[in-house]
């Protein structure tokens, strides 16, 4: 292989692993908005959160998979309380209102980091080291945790829907929120667990991806609005759509800094949403708006 | 409802009360400007004495209150007039703060010049951004202005142009004559008397011609389109003038401080100015103000003793307070500040839809035949160049609109002449409302021409039919529901005034229209028999009062073809027939009608022709008497077996 395939391969392969968390943080976003219409402006600080969770755990003498693991649970417990206290007493607000709740829950979150950590990035230990090497493609051995990890998680979530009674009922609010009410679903119920969920699969994000990103107090931001970017791209309904949308959004990102510029990395995601919002209010997997109509 | 509408429903609680956002006429929007003229001799005093009475430190804070509050003000009028978010203020804050460092440093000009033209290339890119993203709603809005933000900071970080991360340097103070001004004494009189300016333009243009059309929009947006009003492109110019005072405040900013980099264009810079919005209170052009002083204040005060509590604290952990102060203004201050105080101070209009004051009950209906001779015919609201008497005003030719596999309406053609009334009736579903939706814009046909008044409109926007002189009312009613009747009313005389953003900004000029306006809407509410409740909200009126309501609005836009979707509905006897008087007069002074009514009765009274539609097509077209004969008519009224039923029924 020439030297410039050895590089578009490199690339993609770190566009994919950054995308992955990318796709993981978009399929929060689809959870919550699909059963209560809010986009959660906090969701990149679920995954920033659980990165940092998990290394005070380390650091306080855990195993690495065990402060993992607690981490998640923390952060997923953590969201259901960001759904009780912020969330709910302000049901029935409008979408903007919803903006700014969300908005100030991530802002809180974030300072309330700074406080106790400072203003450094951390990080994990990769889970394992060494590097791989695959025709002259060198791979991170955590790239390839993280795309399990999403693998694990999106399944995860996809047999949850799919096999319980909870998901179907949870799947049966987002599509048919009456109907679903009139059989005994709460709707109050399945919005505390849309942000379980999210929270799970966001924090899952912040701790397999925090050896390969540095975690920061601000990471959440851009962590969050390329979910967002990566949600959108899929139309914010579909969950594989979305993970879709992040793998195809870190590629894109991956080879734009290197072929455009790396300065304008953290641009690159906006310009796409901006293009892509404005071309196709859909989504490129989603439905066009006149298919949508009907 | 829209988005729109329902941010103005959730954060400007009171939409009437503790500002100046919504003309509604009258005695009380008097009120209001008396009020709203006491508080800025109060603010104007204010600023005057500070400097002199405070400590130059608090001097200094307040300087800093100022410029933000300039750009939050901005931000106000883009959430609370326009319904639109924007979480990239900051974004256009840096544009022009980059701007007036680049020229004073650059290419050596002075601060005032620098910061003229710096507001003039901010309102620029503005337009240009917001042209294609304010296609965009709710939250796709609120990321792609957040996006915008990121890019500029990005931008500003990489450009060598820009100065890159170390950003510009040694910006010139204010100087004029050679005497430099930068004592925080002059420095905050600078700046305030810049904020008094701006936030009397911003209340003259909220309480102006735009700001009426802005509320109506976000009461309902089909139907302050159908009135005339071109929502996107008020949009755009609200955002770019929201823009325009953010480049002040930067430009401001690069002029005090002497150093600009790109924090100034931080989203945590956009969150704070939204919180300064938000907080003060959207409903009124003085939330930003008090939003500014208090978030500001705020921040002063967690910087100071957040270092106290927590030894080791660096970087902006003030955002603490302000995450948690958003959330607390969502949740318990959906109005804000401004909005609480108007309550608590029990401020006349500080209460909305004051109930108690709508006589219950019907009216007398329209008076244009209530306390005239039931015969009266007289020509009512003609028009100097109107098309004569005959002339086609609305011609439909081969008119389609599916919905996917749906073919609501297949092969229509249709005509309206001036000085005559058509009815349009067909079974449930038969796709008469669907046809008004394609005649008046709101949605395009799938093939087929529609022509009004000798122009092609078909697939353009509601507004551009209205201005072809077309005016419709809703079957399910759209009515501005913050405003009064006479404010309704107002809303149509929108194609029929001029007064744009600058000259509503400026008042002057806008006034004595303003007047107009106002005794126009008076005319026809009067004539729709309305005058009892003139000054009521209109949401309180009974069903069918609000649907006479639509039609003084209809009317109000001097229509040549008026389009009405069952305005019978929800009338009593007495007020139909008097309804039906008002559109024979119409009908004398040479308007076009189209009436699509359940009351065949009604209508085969009334209409010159009538066509009938059934399952989207046009079955029968003529005279009411010929159609009431028809066989296809009966049939698709009366179900298939009608033959049978009437001949071998037991009847």
């Amino acid at each position: 292989m020439t030297a410039g395939v050895i590089d578009f391969l490199q690339l993609t392969v770190a566009g994919l692993s950054a995308g992955s968390a990318y796709g993981l943080v978009a399929v929060g976003f689809v959870t919550i908005h699909s059963v209560t219409g809010i986009i959660n402006l906090a969701q990149g600080e679920f995954a920033m959160v659980a990165a940092f969770v998990a290394i005070a755990l380390l650091a306080a003498g855990l195993p690495l998979p065990i402060a993992g693991l607690l981490a998640v649970l923390v952060v997923a417990l953590g969201a259901a309380v960001v759904e009780r206290v912020a969330i709910a007493p302000a049901a029935g607000s409008s979408v903007v209102a919803y903006i700014m709740l969300t908005l100030g829950v991530s802002i809180t979150l974030k300072a309330s980091v700074l406080l106790i950590e400072g203003p450094q990035s951390k990080a994990l230990p990769a889970f394992t080291g060494g590097i791989l090497s695959f025709g002259g493609v060198l791979v991170r051995p955590q790239d390839l945790w993280i795309l399990a990890a999403t693998l694990v998680a999106a399944l995860g979530l996809y047999a949850f829907l799919e096999r319980t009674v909870t998901g179907k009922a949870f799947r049966a609010c987002a599509e048919q929120p009456t109907a679903a009410r009139l059989v005994g679903v709460s709707p109050a119920r399945m919005s505390t667990l849309s942000f379980v969920l999210a929270g799970t699969v966001g924090a899952v994000a912040g701790v397999v991806s925090s050896p390969v990103i540095q975690t920061d107090w601000n990471i959440g931001l851009f962590l969050g609005l390329k979910g967002f970017v990566a949600a959108s791209l899929g139309g914010l309904a579909s969950i594989p759509a979305a993970i879709a949308g992040g793998l195809l959004l870190g590629v894109v990102e991956s080879l734009g800094a290197f072929y455009v510029s790396s300065g304008l990395r953290d641009a690159i995601a906006f310009f796409v949403l901006i293009v892509v919002l404005v071309a196709r209010p859909g989504g490129v997997f989603g439905r066009t708006q006149a298919a949508a109509r009907v | 409802m829209n988005d729109a509408a329902e941010t103005a429903d959730a954060l400007a609680e009171d939409s009437s009360g503790g500002g100046m956002r919504m003309t509604t006429g009258g005695a009380a929007q008097r009120r209001r400007l008396l009020r709203d003229s006491a508080g800025l001799a109060v603010l104007i005093a204010g600023v005057v004495a500070f400097p002199l009475l405070a400590s130059p430190q608090l001097v200094f804070v307040a300087v800093f209150a100022g410029v933000f509050a300039l750009a939050a003000l901005g931000l106000s009028l883009l959430l609370g007039l326009a319904g639109q978010i924007s979480l990239g203020q900051a974004g256009f804050l840096a544009i022009g703060a980059y701007t007036s460092a680049i020229l004073t440093t650059r290419y050596e000009q002075n601060a005032l010049l620098a910061s003229v033209v710096a507001v003039a290339v901010t309102m620029v890119a503005a337009a240009a951004v917001g042209t294609p993203i304010l296609r965009l709603r709710g939250h796709y809005l609120a990321l792609a202005t957040l996006g915008f933000g990121i890019i500029v900071a990005v931008v500003a970080n990489q450009w060598d142009f820009t100065g890159g991360q170390s950003g510009i340097f040694g910006i010139r103070k204010v100087e004029f004559n050679g005497r430099l001004y930068d004592s925080p004494r002059e420095q905050f009189w600078l700046v305030w008397s810049v904020v008094v300016g701006a936030l009397i333009l911003a209340r003259n243009l909220a309480s102006g011609r735009v700001g009426r059309a802005l509320g109506a929009v976000n009461d309902s947006e089909v139907a302050a389109e159908t009135l005339g009003v071109d929502t996107f492109r008020l949009r755009v110019q609200v955002f770019v003038l929201s823009a325009g005072l953010a480049a002040i405040a930067g430009s401001c900013y690069a002029h005090l401080v002497g150093v600009v980099n790109a924090q100034a264009a931080s989203f945590l810079l956009s969150v704070e100015l939204l919180l300064m919005a938000v907080v003060g209170g959207l409903a009124s052009v003085w939330g930003a103000i008090v939003g500014a002083i208090f978030v500001r204040g705020l921040s002063e005060a967690l910087t100071t003793y957040i270092p106290r509590v927590i030894p080791g604290a660096s970087g902006e952990y003030q955002l603490i307070g302000f995450g948690i102060v958003l959330v607390l203004a969502v949740i318990y201050l959906p109005g804000g500040f401004v909005s609480a105080g108007a309550r608590l101070a029990r401020l006349p209009g500080a209460r909305r839809r004051p109930r108690t004051t709508v006589p219950d009950g019907g009216g007398e209906g329209p008076t244009a035949a209530g306390d005239e001779a039931a015969g009266d015919t007289s020509p009512l609201l003609p028009r100097e160049g109107r098309p004569a008497p005959g002339t086609a005003v609305l011609v439909v030719r081969g008119l389609e609109l599916h919905f996917g596999g749906v073919r609501a309406v297949q092969s229509v053609d249709l005509e309206v002449r001036t000085g005559e009334i058509v009815g349009l009736i067909g079974p449930n579903g038969a796709g008469k409302t669907t046809l008004f939706n394609v005649v008046s814009g709101v949605l395009p046909p799938t093939a087929g021409t529609v022509e009004v008044g000798g122009a092609r409109v078909e697939g353009r926007r509601p507004h551009a039919v209205a201005a072809a002189r077309a005016a419709r009312t809703f079957q399910n009613l759209e009515i501005f529901s913050s405003m009064t009747v006479v404010g309704n009313v107002a809303v149509g005389r929108h194609l029929r005034s001029r007064a744009g953003v600058v000259a509503g900004a400026l008042a002057l000029p806008a006034r004595a229209e303003e007047h107009a306006i106002d005794a126009e809407a008076r005319r026809l509410v009067e004539l729709l028999g309305l005058g009892d409740v003139a000054d009521s909200p209109a949401a309180d009126l009974p069903f069918g009062r609000q649907r006479l309501v639509e039609i003084a609005r209809a009317l109000a836009t001097e229509p040549d073809l008026l389009l009405l979707d069952e305005p019978m509905a929800g009338l009593s006897a007495f007020e139909r027939a008097a309804l039906a008087r008002l559109l024979r007069r119409l009908r004398a002074g040479g308007m076009a009608i189209l009436l699509v009514e359940h009351d065949i009765e009604a209508v085969m009274a009334l209409a010159d022709r009538v066509a009938v539609l059934d399952d989207g097509h046009r079955i029968a077209y003529g005279a009411p008497s010929e159609v009431s004969d028809d066989p296809a008519v009966i049939e698709a009224y009366l179900g298939a077996d009608a033959e049978q039923t009437t001949l071998g029924g037991p009847a």
